[in-house]
């Protein structure tokens, strides 16, 4: 009888992980996702911001390597 | 102890901590962007070596234990950043998550219990630095036989720092800028290290005969061709797989990464909804996969830095790295590879992402599963939690369509929380489970925390870009920065 429970409860402890990628997958089968002009748009978009604010924050640094020098 | 609070622990220190006043009225947008921008360009700029510390980097008898860590949280090793936004951001998600569980007893209704919450939140960031700063001290991470006074200046210098970052970050928070302080700021600082893995121009010395290489791996494979030291195919190979330095394959990989989020942030449920007030009005809710971003990621890097801290204390601090020691048996002890990093050994090396995949999987093999398997179920236990608690959850959203007068279509009013319920909890986990998925198989291919700095970068970015076209269309497009940059793409508005 306790055998027969503590079965169950591998059971279960197996089938929570189960069933959590069954719902995601059911999930990502009902996305909607973007078509090849919206992504490039947004790739476009986020890549753009990205490297700009980057090279921004590198020129800080190259201004910084100077300094470095001075003040150690 | 019936009825204390841990916000209660704050009180006394209400008048001490300086404090961010808020804006009188709401920022125009331009100076939004500049508050924003330059938040993190003050970050960048402290990035300055410490005082009192031996210049040398070879003579440091520790090495750096949290390197895989590091691009996660901004962090730079010995310099005033040493440890980064790491306090502010575990402080921030440990003590949300805990009221939002109610283990800590927040009525954010009243003004002062917020303002409490509030710094309890900074004294809890100032307390770990303080405690992480003299944890590496007093390991030995800045040299042995520190003085008193070396000891002194080390600690204003790390706890000065920290508590300088926890004021810019509040001055984002409290509405001079765009999302959060801690998010906008590590943003920046990973797509800098971005640009600078890739087309850094900084030459360093990489050997004893003053030979030296660029930082940047393009601009390293374009030196290649005209380097007297070595071959045209030699310098070809070695800016793909040289390890001392950023090489061309983490810059693709991270590239590859960065691509799928953007992919996977456009990825959305849309539930279509319809006015009860007015008929025909037909319209589409979006709920995203990734509605809470990458906190949940966060989460477990927050875990692994504790875990990897104590794991420093135990072996560092008690047992001396001493192999024959009781703790380093259990715990496994550090090695020091290319003189820079500390690379612990078995047991705390299953939670430590190989260097490079081939030799993890000679040396590490169980690594790849148990490290996998703690980053992606702590991050979906943690956006399970958070999903609940962060005001977009079922019930909320429920209650807010009520509000708004919309409605499911062809679903019965009463049913819409049972009804959301399927998908929104559902939606955060699966989201949070590809990233943290994503982010593993990035490390495991050895790139050294880039690819989960990349996923945070890339995330925050996103939410940045959405946020600002927002705020760009509710302000009118009324921008002076749009006269000098031109108008931006109008496409970029909605997503």
């Amino acid at each position: 009888m306790a055998n027969e429970k503590s079965d169950n409860q591998i059971e279960k402890l197996m089938d929570a992980p189960l069933e959590f990628v069954k719902d995601g997958n059911q999930f990502l089968n009902k996305c909607k996702k973007p078509d090849l002009k919206e992504y490039t748009r947004i790739v476009r978009a986020v890549g753009i911001g990205f490297v700009a604010v980057g090279i921004i924050g590198y020129a800080i640094k190259l201004i910084h390597i100077p300094i470095r020098y001075v003040i150690v | 102890m019936a009825g204390f609070r841990l916000i209660d622990v704050a009180k006394p220190f209400l008048p001490l901590l300086p404090e961010v006043e808020l804006p009188f009225e709401t920022l125009p947008f331009d100076e939004k962007i500049v508050y924003t921008i330059f938040a993190g360009i003050i970050y960048l700029f402290a990035e300055f070596p410490l005082v009192g510390v031996s210049k040398d980097i070879q003579s440091f008898p520790i090495n750096d234990p949290i390197y895989f860590l590091r691009g996660v949280f901004a962090a730079t090793p010995r310099t005033l950043l040493e440890f980064g936004l790491f306090p502010i951001i575990s402080s921030g998600l440990i003590l949300q998550l805990l009221a939002g569980l109610k283990y800590i007893k927040v009525n954010f209704k009243i003004q002062q219990d917020r303002e409490l919450f509030q710094t309890l939140t900074k004294l809890f960031a100032l307390f770990q630095y303080f405690v992480l700063a003299n944890i590496f001290i007093f390991s030995g991470y800045y040299g042995n036989n520190l003085t008193i006074v070396q000891i002194l200046v080390l600690n204003a210098q790390l706890i000065g720092s920290g508590l300088c970052t926890i004021i810019l970050s509040e001055v984002i928070d409290k509405g001079y800028g765009f999302i959060s302080g801690a998010m906008i700021i590590n943003t920046i600082v990973i797509s800098t290290n971005f640009v600078a893995d890739t087309i850094g121009i900084t030459q360093i010395k990489i050997d004893d005969a003053d030979n030296t290489e660029a930082q940047g791996a393009l601009i390293n494979l374009i030196q290649g061709f005209r380097s007297k030291n070595k071959t045209i195919v030699g310098g070809i190979i070695s800016a793909f797989n040289r390890d001392y330095l950023p090489n061309l394959t983490t810059t693709f990989i991270v590239i590859i990464i960065a691509a799928i989020i953007c992919y996977l942030q456009s990825c959305r449920v849309e539930l279509a909804i319809r006015s009860t007030r007015a008929r025909g009005m037909n319209n589409v809710y979006p709920i995203r996969l990734l509605s809470i971003g990458c906190l949940g990621l966060l989460f477990s890097y927050v875990n692994l830095f504790y875990i990897h801290i104590a794991a420093f204390i135990l072996i560092q601090l008690v047992a001396n790295n001493d192999p024959s020691s009781i703790i380093c048996k259990i715990l496994g002890h550090y090695e020091n590879v290319n003189n820079i990093l500390a690379v612990p050994t078995f047991p705390l090396s299953l939670l430590t992402p190989p260097r490079s995949l081939i030799g993890g999987l000679f040396s590490q093999p169980l690594t790849f599963i148990v490290f996998t398997l703690f980053i992606v179920s702590t991050s979906v236990w943690f956006a399970k939690k958070w999903q609940a608690i962060s005001g977009s959850s079922a019930r909320d959203v429920a209650v807010e369509f009520k509000d708004q007068g919309i409605t499911l279509s062809g679903r019965r009013e009463q049913n819409i929380s049972k009804e959301l319920d399927k998908v929104i909890p559902v939606a955060s986990s699966t989201g949070a489970a590809i990233l943290a998925v994503l982010a593993a198989c990035g490390e495991l291919l050895g790139l050294k925390g880039k690819a989960a700095g990349i996923i945070v970068g890339v995330a925050g970015g996103f939410s940045l870009l959405e946020l600002i076209t927002l705020d760009y269309q509710q302000t009118g497009g009324n921008s002076n920065l749009r006269a000098v940059l031109g108008t931006p793409s109008t496409s970029a508005t909605q997503f």
